[in-house]
């Protein structure tokens, strides 16, 4: 799969007194349905400053791990496991709003994110 | 009638007799002979095609292979989706053998994933089942397995062999009695004409009065559009390796006899073919 140009997902911050980024205004409001991603960090894997994100449903798992590699600021060689419920590792062409669909919980997609495998 | 368990073989057995051909543009030394497969439905093109490269290979140069791909009528054919599924999807009502183009160069890497060995098969192959016993078991059955077992199900699938696979897969086709069925069916619909890959949602074999939920119950909840109206004339073919099962199957039935190795039910809707 390609590495492609999007545009960085737009942050949801915890604190209330980080200002939000301006939400992009395009397409209907379906096509525009974004969900919340948790990610969470697995062993000595660099924690994300920013955990909580909203992702476009047909984003796909590939396009997140290029996401969170070059935030981690990973090196090319590098590869990094992506889990959802601890348990399997999506496919990379897997939509996450599927995943959400089927493993989401409290109105969130938790995924762990990790530098090695860790649960095979 | 057929017992239960000869489906599950006949499902196992399935075969599609294909030709490769060589795409017309690669570099060969001499001309290149088509070759011809029987493929199992319920493997995948990557696991299956080492003597379709070993032929090809014989009339080229190494320097002008790279990743072997596939394509049909200009369709890239995903490996990591079974065989049975891109056959039904995409060649269904087309004449056998199933002609499919082969290629070892310009790889298509908006459209499919890279597979530099089995071992990422086999890590595709086991992830689809720890989804599928998350959706069927919240993973309390594949948990309980130890490696060897999983290793078991994996080894049964590359070498073919209906036995060894079946003694763990049954385990991860049981469920509590009084439950009546799995928690979720895992299932993916693939539509020929969509801009998502497929549709996956989370559905239960019975519904909370005890109803049981059939093959009909699950489409008119995700995809209404495959059922005809009663005085509409069918416009899709509702496809599982191969066949069309009827529409009052129960869905748990069908979860436990016509998934793939993957223990995903993997089901075509293709329009009715206009003669």
């Amino acid at each position: 799969m390609s590495a492609n140009a999007e545009s960085p997902t737009e942050t949801q911050k915890d604190e209330p007194s980080t200002p939000q980024q301006p939400t992009e205004d395009s397409g209907t409001a379906d096509e525009k349905k974004k969900i919340d991603v948790l990610l969470k960090a697995v062993g000595d894997t660099p924690i994300m400053k920013t955990k909580k994100w909203s992702v476009e449903k047909g984003r796909t798992v590939q396009s997140l791990s290029q996401f969170i590699s070059r935030f981690l600021k990973m090196e090319a060689n590098e590869q990094l496991f992506i889990y959802v419920n601890q348990s399997f590792s999506p496919s990379p062409d897997q939509e996450v709003g599927v995943l959400f669909e089927c493993f989401g919980s409290d109105g969130k997609l938790v995924l762990h994110y990790c530098k090695s495998q860790a649960w095979g | 009638m057929a017992d239960d368990k000869d489906v599950l073989r006949d499902v196992w057995f399935g075969r599609i007799p294909t030709c490769f051909t060589l795409y017309q543009d690669e570099i060969t030394e001499r001309e290149a002979e088509p070759f011809y497969l029987l493929l199992p439905r319920m493997s995948y093109l990557t696991l299956v095609t080492d003597k379709v490269k070993k032929h090809f290979l014989k009339v080229m140069k190494a320097e002008d292979i790279e990743e072997m791909w596939f394509d049909f009528e200009g369709t890239s054919l995903k490996w990591h989706y079974p065989i049975g599924l891109l056959f039904d999807l995409h060649a269904s009502n087309t004449a056998l053998p199933w002609s499919i183009t082969v290629h070892f160069k310009n790889f298509p890497e908006r459209d499919l994933l890279h597979c530099p060995s089995n071992s990422v098969i086999e890590a595709h192959f086991m992830s689809s089942i720890k989804e599928a016993d998350a959706l069927k078991h919240k993973s309390q059955v594949i948990n309980d397995m130890q490696k060897k077992d999983h290793k078991q199900l994996w080894m049964g699938l590359q070498n073919d062999k209906f036995d060894q696979f079946w003694a763990m897969n049954r385990k991860l086709m049981e469920y509590p009695t009084e439950e009546g069925g799995f928690r979720y069916i895992p299932f993916r619909i693939y539509l020929t004409m969509s801009d998502r890959p497929f549709i996956q949602k989370l559905f239960r074999p019975i519904s909370p009065d005890g109803h049981t939920h059939t093959l009909g119950d699950l489409l008119k909840e995700v995809y209404p559009v495959a059922i005809p109206n009663d005085d509409e004339s069918k416009r899709y073919q509702v496809v599982i390796h191969g066949i069309e099962p009827l529409l009052e199957t129960p869905l748990q039935w069908l979860s436990e006899h016509l998934s793939h190795p993957d223990n995903f039910l993997h089901i075509s809707v293709i329009p009715v073919p206009s003669d």
